[in-house]
């Protein structure tokens, strides 16, 4: 077929063939091809590589991104090089190594003690980011399962509200101060301090969500495929509240870091040996104005910390969204 | 045609279906039988809101049934039976849905979504088979083997359809319930899709009970009718029967008001208003009866003589 069209006279585009000089040799049946209808062009989609286009779209994401990897590098590589411990005093009778402001020498400068704030601070850094991963990872997985059971069974659903009521009520602040004073101070107790109640909240929100999405009609056409709840939840529900758990997930990993610096700075928590962000800050804060960068630098790395793991967070949630992906 | 010996798969007595209690109590479905012999086209014509798709989700196992029976080959399938028996005849009902882009998972590949009831079902020994009985499905409705692992938003909306067919079909159902599953549809591949249902039924010998509320399409496609309104079924016939000697005013009315496709005689044409006060059921109540053979309709014993004297 394509060399009789190639044999035939071919006309540019908008010009005016005379009537007479077609014939019937110039038209050629084309049939219909059932086959090609069907075809579909786009390249094939993938979820994950959409959401990896759509998230590294945005130049402030990959700053924050960038900005993100050498906090975490310098937090977890750098403690190893400096060997900074808490409990060393050594430099304490060296006066020459006592209050130094930033220099090239001491980037961070030094404290009271003559140890290097620069160490210090990543030393502690370590300790807060691990403990806000940590702990909002324990939170979500609980509160992701439970909340899912909870939200598609009848009798879960009115036992769970009964405990959720009561420990909603609570502040939890309260229940994490009491807990740490009770469990005693040390980095695993902080954690299940932390931990303990915080999943309700989480498993909460997921038992709305899933909620929402059980009724949906796909999900009643799996039910007449015979598909059992549970891998229901995992193929039909979980995949749709992607983009609303690391919603979650980016609010609960810099509350986590600031509740660990709220707690070391009331003197719960930590134990003694142990450096932190919020021990940094408690223990500089009186030399807010004598000499201010003992307290602001902490301050401002844990800043940097949280915003930064925020705004990741948001644009990942974002990203995960397939709405956005047009 | 004798109905008598033909093999019921399918049938329903007295059934009434209610949702909500107490106060807000309300009655979807109620009085409701009949039967559906195996390898037919059975459709129900209503109105929004006739309770047709209620009975469609109610045969699945989806609504739960206040009162009466589903009986479906030889067992009744409603109310209380063992997890074990609704686990056997899920595989054997399945349904086709109204709507091919809300009742498809948006985040599984098509490969995932058609294999999901042999999974279940545990319907193949080995991988390979698997995947050549997803392909020879999507070929049986017109769609490509290469398409398998892309995702439902990339089709059209006929070939999400068919894909919905695929899935249900795939289990080598004995009843498929379809749920108006054209009405969401563009005009252009509607004959498409019932094109395909009736090759199913011509081919595989299997069972519809077909849900609708487009007369012309019911006609087409079904081997017999029930017009149901207000959840009772009024009229029951076989599909000539039923266009040609309408014998329920409601089916008159509805008749009366399918599209014609030319102005001049659209206009020469009385429609039928259906008023439900002209019937006086305060002395006789109203029963499903037979006034030719085959041909139910819902009246009193004072109409139904009416019927048979007007028929003659």
């Amino acid at each position: 077929m394509q060399e009789s069209l190639n044999q035939a006279k071919v006309f540019e585009m908008g010009t005016v063939v005379p009537a007479n000089n077609i014939t019937e040799d110039d038209f050629t049946v084309v049939s219909l091809n059932g086959k090609e209808n069907e075809k579909i062009d786009t390249p094939k989609y993938s979820y994950w590589g959409s959401v990896a286009k759509k998230f590294l779209f945005s130049k402030i994401t990959i700053f924050m991104l960038i900005l993100m990897l050498v906090i975490l590098l310098m937090s977890f590589i750098q403690p190893f090089f400096s060997g900074y411990s808490l409990s060393n005093v050594g430099n304490i009778n060296d006066f020459k190594a006592r209050y130094n402001w930033p220099s090239a020498k001491y980037w961070f400068g030094t404290d009271a003690n003559g140890n290097s704030l620069f160490d210090a601070i990543w030393a502690g850094a370590r300790t807060s980011i691990s403990i806000g991963v940590i702990a909002s990872l324990i939170t979500e997985i609980i509160g992701v399962i439970i909340g899912s059971i909870w939200g598609v069974s009848k009798k879960v659903d009115r036992i769970m509200l009964e405990i959720y009521n009561v420990i909603s009520n609570v502040p939890s602040l309260l229940i994490i101060i009491v807990l740490s004073y009770s469990f005693g101070n040390g980095f695993w107790n902080l954690i299940f301090a932390m931990t303990c109640t915080s999943w309700i909240g989480t498993a909460y929100f997921m038992r709305v969500q899933v909620m929402i999405m059980r009724e949906r009609e796909y999900n009643v056409a799996s039910k007449t495929l015979g598909t059992p709840m549970r891998r229901i939840i995992i193929r039909n529900i979980l995949p749709y509240l992607t983009s609303v758990i690391v919603t979650d997930i980016s609010m609960a990993l810099p509350s986590f870091i600031s509740y660990e610096v709220f707690l070391s700075f009331l003197g719960v928590g930590l134990s003694q040996n142990v450096p932190s962000l919020g021990r940094l800050i408690s223990q500089y804060s009186p030399y807010m104005t004598t000499y201010p960068y003992l307290f602001w630098l902490p301050v401002l790395v844990l800043a940097l910390i949280t915003i930064s793991l925020y705004i990741i967070g948001q644009r990942l949630a974002d990203a995960s969204d397939p709405r956005t992906h047009m | 045609m004798n109905n008598s010996d033909r093999e019921t798969l399918l049938s329903i007595k007295d059934l009434e279906i209610t949702f909500g209690s107490g106060n807000s109590k309300f009655v979807a479905v109620q009085d409701v039988n009949f039967d559906i012999f195996k390898g037919e086209i059975f459709s129900l014509v209503g109105e929004s809101g006739s309770g047709k798709t209620t009975i469609g989700r109610a045969v699945l196992g989806i609504n739960p049934t206040s009162n009466g029976q589903i009986i479906f080959e030889g067992k009744q399938i409603n109310g209380k039976i063992s997890s074990k028996e609704k686990f056997e005849t899920e595989r054997k009902i399945q349904m086709i849905f109204q709507d091919p882009s809300a009742s498809l998972n948006e985040r599984a590949t098509i490969d995932y979504i058609i294999s999901e009831g042999l999974y279940n079902y545990k319907l193949f020994k080995s991988e390979e088979e698997r995947v050549n009985k997803v392909k020879e499905m999507l070929e049986a409705v017109g769609l490509l083997p290469e398409q398998l692992y892309r995702y439902p938003h990339e089709f059209s909306g006929g070939q999400r359809q068919r894909i919905g067919i695929a899935r249900a079909l795939i289990m080598n159902p004995d009843l498929v319930v379809a749920d108006e599953p054209i009405s969401a549809l563009d005009m252009s591949i509607r004959a498409q899709v019932l094109n395909l249902l009736k090759k199913f039924q011509r081919e595989q010998g299997i069972t519809f009970l077909f849900v609708a509320h487009d007369l012309s399409v019911v006609r087409y496609i079904s081997d017999r009718i029930a017009v149901i309104r207000a959840g009772r079924i009024l009229e029951l016939a076989e599909t000539e029967e039923l266009f040609k000697n309408p014998i329920h005013p409601y089916t008159k009315s509805l008749l009366s008001a399918i599209p014609i496709p030319d102005p001049r005689i659209a206009k020469s044409r009385k429609n039928i208003v259906y008023d439900p006060s002209i019937h006086d059921y305060s002395t006789k109540k109203p029963k499903f009866i037979e006034i030719k053979p085959g041909h139910f309709v819902y009246c009193n014993e004072t109409e139904a003589e009416e019927y048979k004297r007007d028929l003659k």
